[in-house]
């Protein structure tokens, strides 16, 4: 359990390590729908290759797609794409460096998928069966050309009549087999090689730059969550001291009426009703002033199309003479410099 | 248990975590579901078609529904949807939102069943297989030898291995794995267009109306929150008022018995013992009851609260006003509507 609780801990510590985690379950995904797929090869001249093929590129389109569907990075960068650019500019480095750590983390599971197959071997003897050259093997001498195209179209089919036990088949299909662990194996080593290249030879180019990009890319991730958890907490207090207020308002309405039996001494003032309870400070403190609809729109409105600039020196108000009534003196060049593009 | 305890707890951090968790555990009991169903086709001609359809679309249908039933957002939806605007504007923005968000959460599992059942290829096999093509893949000659509907007869019993006779014909394992390889390429396809769709709405709705997504979905929730607390305060009270309610009637019970026995000294040394305690608690309840003491009053809340719900200002302590309640000042204006037009 403390192994579980650990390993949980871990991949929740920064946004990169989520999207590992998320990356390795797809992958381990993959693995377990590759193993419970039934395949099932029609042995028929021109559906082999369609099929086979298929069922080789298919599966990984799909994957890839779930693998940026999965990762929450990927909206959080369209969305730094699009936004307008208000008070922060904008860094295509970072948007660049965003898009290839999601499209990295979203080719694991297909890469898994292709890999599995050509190692398995069953797709590529399904799909070349029938491009085999019969001059390779003896035991076609003495067949018709259509009853070898017909012969090699039902290799992939052990228990066909036509080609049970046949030493024919069995040497065509192992020779396809083989064929396709070698393919299966040197492309395994050659991402590898490449990987490990890519990682040992990046600290000779702009480390630096790297390192900036790499920041404010997390950066990013962070303060989207942080605003939607604020505007969760917001939302909250909102609706406590709403219902509160209405509870309130009730009782007022009441003593206008004159309907309101009173009571033994010491019963709550109405107006004192939400401001009795404990904690008000901090949820007034939630509350940052915004506590009407127009003014949580406006927020959310700047929010979006005018960030708020990088700058945690200078005088907070925003330009548009937001909500917190301070004066605004951001002047537009007095942002976090990020290093110009190398 | 433990780690179901982690688990539940990690997918209640927050409400789209759990409501993802609801919609993976669906997912899994479909597929479940799928693999512990005993799939039995009828191999009769008029009715492989039927059952195949049947097994292909029902249980799809009564998962969505399922899934929308298992959504405590519905019952929130539909609140939203009806109430009468009071001094509350309606947003249809936050409205389609909360639907397309419940919506696709409740697609997932049927999705998922049409995706196992074609991969699998029982249902395809059993729905399609008299409209195989004897002459490509069997002994074609022979086939004019039958009439149509002994040939639809014969081939309808492709699907169950004890009953079919037509090897002479047509090899069942011939006929199997082509109607096989076909679901599966249908089931494939059906899986990636379903994420494709998946995919581009996920990432080019930012492109487009990212302002007013943020707006809808700060209500929606809101929305949500908001009722689950008034049903808390409104507990709370119901609690409070019910102590209440019993502290007096064992008070009046009491006060009674002093008026109706001589027992004088019996009588009130309980009482003044019991007085000083049953006052303090009396106090704590009655602040916890803000006002609202008794029936007529609390119905009157629990109406005005679905007819005319509050307008989203804080910091005005007016009373309630429409529903022929006195009330001064006048409305505020009614600017929310504009706002939300802009950007969608």
């Amino acid at each position: 359990m403390e192994k579980f609780r650990t390993l949980f801990q871990h991949f929740q510590s920064s946004s990169e390590s989520v999207m590992n985690g998320i990356c390795l379950l797809l992958a381990a995904v993959t693995v377990k729908l590759y193993s419970s797929f039934d395949f099932n090869c029609p042995c028929l001249a021109r559906y082999n290759a369609l099929y086979g093929l298929g069922l080789l590129l298919t599966p990984p389109l799909a994957l890839f797609l779930c693998g940026l569907l999965a990762n929450r990075q990927s909206v959080v960068m369209v969305e730094e794409w699009r936004r307008p650019a208000g008070q922060r500019r904008k860094d295509p480095g970072v948007i660049r460096y965003m898009c290839s750590s999601v499209l990295q983390r979203a080719l694991a599971a297909p890469l898994v998928w292709i890999l599995l197959a050509l190692l398995d071997g069953k797709c590529f003897v399904c799909a070349f069966s029938s491009s085999v050259d019969p001059e390779k093997f003896l035991d076609f001498a003495n067949m018709t050309p259509s009853q070898v195209q017909l012969f090699l179209a039902k290799v992939p089919c052990k228990e066909d009549e036509l080609v049970r036990d046949s030493p024919a088949r069995k040497a065509v299909s192992r020779y396809l087999r083989c064929l396709s662990q070698a393919i299966g194996w040197s492309i395994t080593l050659l991402l590898i090689v490449v990987a490990f290249l890519a990682r040992c030879l990046r600290p000779c180019f702009d480390q630096t730059v790297f390192l900036q990009r790499r920041y404010w890319s997390n950066y990013v991730d962070l303060e989207q969550k942080l605003f939607d958890e604020t505007c969760c907490e917001h939302a909250r207090d909102f609706a406590h001291r709403c219902v509160l207020h209405f509870f309130a308002s009730m009782q007022s309405e009441m003593r206008a009426r004159g309907l309101r039996r009173d009571t033994a001494g010491g019963s709550p003032e109405p107006l004192e009703g939400p401001d009795g309870l404990d904690g008000d400070g901090s949820r007034k403190a939630h509350l940052r002033a915004v506590s009407s609809r127009e003014q949580v729109d406006r927020l959310l409105s700047t929010w979006y199309s005018s960030k708020p600039p990088l700058d945690l020196v200078a005088s907070p108000g925003l330009r548009e003479g937001g909500l917190n009534h301070r004066a605004p003196t951001v002047a537009p060049g007095a942002r976090l410099s990020q290093h110009t593009d190398v | 248990m433990d780690k179901f305890r982690m688990i539940f707890q990690f997918l209640q951090s927050n409400q789209e975590s759990f409501m993802n968790g609801i919609c993976g555990i669906m997912a899994l009991a479909s597929a479940q579901m799928y693999s512990a169903f005993d799939f039995n086709c009828p191999c009769l001609p008029g009715y492989n078609a039927a059952y195949s359809a049947g097994i292909l679309l029902a249980p799809p249908l009564v998962l969505f529904l399922l899934g929308l039933v298992l959504n405590n957002n519905v019952s929130m939806l539909a609140e939203e949807w009806k109430r009468p605007p009071g001094r509350r504007a309606k947003d249809p923005a936050v409205l389609r939102y909360m639907f397309c968000s419940m919506a696709q959460r409740a697609l997932i599992a049927p999705v998922v069943w049409v995706a196992v059942t074609l991969l699998d290829g029982k249902c395809f096999l059993c729905a399609f297989c008299t409209a195989v093509p004897v002459s490509v893949l069997g002994n074609g000659s022979l086939a004019p030898g039958l009439s149509p509907p002994e040939l639809t007869r014969l081939l309808a019993r492709v699907p169950c291995p004890d009953i079919y006779d037509g090897d002479w014909l047509l090899a069942r394992d011939v006929a199997v794995r082509y109607l096989r390889c076909i679901s599966q390429a249908l089931g494939w396809s059906f899986v990636l267009l379903t994420t494709l769709l998946a995919f581009v709405v996920r990432s080019v709705r930012p492109c487009f109306t990212q302002a007013a997504f943020l707006k809808s979905k700060y209500w929606s929730h809101y929305i949500d929150i908001e009722r689950k607390l008034f049903d808390e305060t409104c507990t709370e009270h119901a609690k409070a008022f019910a102590k209440v309610c019993i502290q007096q009637f064992f008070e009046a019970m009491n006060h009674d018995l002093e008026l109706g026995h001589a027992h004088g000294a019996l009588a009130t040394a309980p009482a003044g013992s019991a007085a000083p305690g049953t006052a303090d608690g009396a106090e704590e309840e009655r602040e916890k009851l803000r006002g609202v003491t008794d029936q007529g009053t609390m119905n009157r809340l629990l109406a005005s609260w679905h007819t005319c719900k509050p307008p989203l200002r804080l910091g005005q302590e007016e009373p309630l006003m429409g529903n022929g309640w006195a009330g001064g000042g006048p409305r505020p204006p009614r600017k929310e509507v504009a706002t939300y037009v802009s950007r969608v």
